[in-house]
């Protein structure tokens, strides 16, 4: 298998308090991974650091056998925010286009940008300003910005949050389709274990600050996924196995 | 809803119309019923016929003042725009200039006004640059806060692409930074014409500010009024100037409120 992200040792002190405690992990091309914990335990900081946002203390990330910062220029990495971070004066399409524009691959993407908005379910909006969408469109938006340049890397963190529980299930069923569709690599941040184990082929469950890896789960569940996964009781299972693992996570 | 956004319209400038034509016609009236002398408190229709008597000197001495206001305005918020960004770059230069900056803007304009004079001449050249002292502060401390406050989430997802600081200023911070801007920038254009106005109390041959204080002098009050009115009419129009270029630039917002 080929490794996308390569994660050693990795530790983050914020002043005196400690964010992330010794992680290791190794995702390989392709596969969509979730990252759950205890709110504030440090998921986020995990995410920041992979994608070269934040500098660790100590230890090191790999993304394709490079650190982050050499891969960001290339448009290796996609990050989706909680909030969908829409510039209100850049209509959706202008949005959409965004990271293009910092990339200088202007010009390039006519056909692929009609496919994505279509296929996020946004054409007819392209002339719309973000404060015109719902909650659901601008994060679609948010999504559509990030798929158009067909990151090797995408990093999620808790992409659903602040969308409803209607809207919030009907994208984690597009975002499958979709990446079945594009197959690039997803590392996703929640701490809705539901959604962790409907999107997922590994579940890493941490602790609570600083964050260290409790338990690495594989999810076995037959793709693709659609509502009857929730159906089903090994579903279920899982859920609440992960759920006892995280409850009883040592807390230091 | 065409017609209907025409009727509004025409609603909310008749409304004000009609409360000034009845605040004129009780001034009119309460004027001449107490006997009031003109060179006290004019009645309105004597400033209008003062108005129309004087009309193409008025308009001239118009024109010098709101001159120098717009073009005191113009170089003082480009300077003041430069340098927000250099302070919204640097903290060392914001944290060193700034205090100096408020105590400068503290010190009332007036007290300046006759070393400007002094400096710069009787000329147009002291009033600009009063226009200009008192109209740069507003967009030196909205502008430096428009350009810093980016959305963080905003700022990870430029560095998350390898963003430079160009690219970040050119489509993030400056953009983010038009709607301070233009809050700021309205309230300089009345500060603009106050600028210019003392100015010309102090030292000057020409302008409203003279006229003002010429008539004053010799007791002719209605002259008085009428330069009021025009330094009014004046400052609203260099207001809804900018106004539109705000409305034109920033069709994405809702208009702002100053």
């Amino acid at each position: 298998m080929e490794l996308t992200v390569q994660v050693n040792n990795l530790i983050k002190v914020y002043g005196k308090v400690q964010a992330v405690d010794d992680i290791s992990l190794a995702i390989n091309k392709g596969e969509f991974v979730s990252i759950v914990g205890p709110s504030g335990c440090g998921k986020t900081t995990l995410l920041k650091i992979i994608g070269g946002l934040v500098k660790p203390t100590s230890g090191e990330v790999l993304l394709d056998g490079l650190p982050p910062a050499g891969r960001r220029r290339e448009g290796y990495l996609g990050f989706v925010f909680q909030n969908p971070v829409l510039l209100p004066w850049r209509t959706l399409e202008q949005n959409v286009k965004l990271p293009l524009e910092i990339l200088h691959h202007n010009g390039l993407y006519k056909e692929r940008i009609t496919k994505v908005l279509e296929m996020l379910g946004l054409s007819g909006f392209e002339r719309a300003f973000p404060k015109q969408l719902s909650g659901g469109m601008q994060q679609r938006a948010a999504l559509a910005r990030v798929l158009l340049y067909e990151p090797s890397l995408l990093l999620m963190d808790e992409p659903f949050g602040a969308v409803d529980e209607i809207t919030r299930s009907r994208l984690n069923f597009e975002l499958l389709r979709i990446w079945e569709d594009f197959r690039s690599t997803i590392l996703f941040v929640t701490h809705d274990l539901d959604e962790a184990i409907l999107l997922s082929d590994r579940v890493v469950v941490l602790s609570r600050r600083p964050a260290r890896i409790v338990q690495v789960l594989t999810v076995e569940l037959p793709r693709p996924r659609s509502l009857d996964t929730l159906n089903l009781s090994a579903f279920h299972d899982l859920v609440r196995w992960t759920r006892d693992r995280l409850n009883n996570a040592p807390s230091v | 809803m065409d017609q209907r956004q025409i009727k509004q319209r025409a609603i909310s400038i008749a409304i004000p119309a009609i409360f000034l034509i009845a605040a004129c016609a009780i001034w009119e009236a309460t004027v001449r019923l107490a006997g009031t002398p003109v060179y006290i408190l004019p009645p309105p229709s004597k400033i209008l016929a003062e108005i129309l008597n004087q009309n193409l000197s008025l308009l001239r001495h118009t024109g010098v003042t709101m001159l120098e206001s717009v073009l005191g305005f113009l170089a003082a918020n480009c300077l003041a725009f430069a340098l927000a960004v250099l302070f919204a770059h640097s903290r060392v230069l914001e944290k060193g200039l700034y205090p100096y900056a408020i105590a400068l803007k503290t010190t009332p304009i007036v007290a300046i006004a006759p070393l400007l004079v002094l400096w710069f001449g009787t000329d147009m050249l002291s009033k600009i640059v009063a226009a200009g002292l008192i109209s740069f502060f507003p967009v030196l401390v909205n502008a430096t806060k428009g350009l810093r406050s980016v959305d963080e989430e905003a700022l990870d997802l430029f560095r998350s692409l390898a963003a430079s600081n160009w690219q970040i200023f050119r489509l993030l911070r400056l953009p983010n930074s038009l709607p301070y801007l233009f809050s700021a920038l309205k309230i300089s254009t009345s500060l603009s014409v106050v600028g210019a106005i003392v100015g010309e109390f102090v030292g000057a041959n020409k302008g409203l500010g003279y006229l003002i204080l010429i008539s004053s002098y010799h007791l002719e009050t209605p002259a008085v009024f009428a330069a009021i009115v025009a330094a009014a009419i004046g400052g609203i129009l260099f207001f809804t100037v900018v106004s539109l270029v705000e409305r034109m630039m920033l069709s994405w917002q809702e208009p702002s409120e100053v």
